[in-house]
């Protein structure tokens, strides 16, 4: 009677871990494992560059700090204000070209977020999130 | 006047009624908990890539482990909630979920206290936009109703 409670979790914890275990083997191919962008989703700021007029840079940050400064012809799309600047974005935006989306630094998730909802919404194929964001494009001014 | 044997008869009615009435009150919290928490790991399981990203947001685990408790937390509080539902090993899915309903609690606390902007993605797209607030009245709500399902004489009866 004592670890009764002890023994019943033990048997959920094992119940649930055979059920993650089979979904994680179903969905292996469709999340990432390393990192939360895939290495395919994302670009340095020297590749994006190079893209130059093939590009559509992208600010993920909020408002204010889109306005104090931000990189050259990047448009604001942000998730506090998805659904009024998604439309404003979108004339901007032509199959051939690429969107880079980029937020504050490395640890933020704005830029990862915004991507994956352009992909998902917007339907847009060729998105990929700047590695280091703001801060990396700074050194690299 | 009522006879002392049908005043006691009498006691004895009115207790039975009270205990049926406070099992059915009892049972339908179980119910509402349990359902809750399976409803909540359902639509996780749907999609671990965005609970993978939710917990992420927290900031405290490597992306690894993040990963692997995205695909299995939802399972476990599936589980707990129908151990709750059924009342089959029911005081170890209340051991558990309370567990989890504090850990999380904490978890959100150090996130707001560090200045972090999270979605906790609970209840999937429903909760995305929740206020600090709103998250922590949910959490405690629930907190209440599982610490309600500890009252010892509660366990005993679904224990036996």
């Amino acid at each position: 009677m004592k670890f009764r409670g002890f023994r019943e979790a033990t048997v959920l914890i094992a119940l649930a871990a055979i059920l993650a275990i089979s979904e994680g083997i179903y969905f292996r191919d469709k999340i990432s494992w390393q990192s939360p962008i895939p290495a395919s989703e994302l670009v340095t700021v020297d590749q994006a560059r190079a893209w130059g007029d093939g590009a559509i840079w992208v600010d993920a940050r909020p408002d204010e700090e889109f306005a104090q400064d931000h990189v050259p012809g990047a448009l604001s799309l942000n998730e506090d204000r998805w659904n009024e600047l998604l439309p404003q974005f979108l004339p901007n935006w032509s199959p051939e070209k690429r969107v880079v989306v980029y937020c504050s630094a490395e640890s933020c998730n704005a830029a990862r977020d915004v991507a994956k909802r352009l992909r998902d919404e917007a339907q847009i194929k060729d998105v990929f999130v700047l590695q280091g964001g703001w801060e990396e494009w700074l050194k690299k001014k | 006047m009522a006879s002392p044997q049908s005043s006691a008869e009498g006691d004895e009615d009115a207790k039975r009624v009270g205990d049926g009435c406070m099992r059915f009150f009892w049972r339908i919290l179980d119910l509402i908990v349990g359902g809750i928490f399976v409803y909540a790991g359902v639509l996780k399981v749907l999609d671990p890539a965005q609970f993978a990203n939710d917990i992420d947001n927290y900031k405290t685990l490597p992306w690894l482990v993040t990963v692997r408790l995205a695909f299995y937390l939802p399972w476990l509080e599936i589980f707990c909630g129908l151990a709750l539902v059924f009342r089959c090993l029911y005081r170890g899915g209340l051991s558990i979920l309370t567990t989890l309903v504090l850990v999380f609690i904490g978890a959100t606390i150090a996130a707001r206290v560090r200045g972090l902007d999270i979605t906790c993605g609970c209840f999937g797209h429903v909760s995305q936009n929740w206020s600090f607030p709103q998250h922590m009245a949910i959490d405690v709500a629930i907190l209440a109703g599982l610490t309600a399902l500890w009252l010892p004489s509660r366990v005993q009866r679904a224990a036996s």
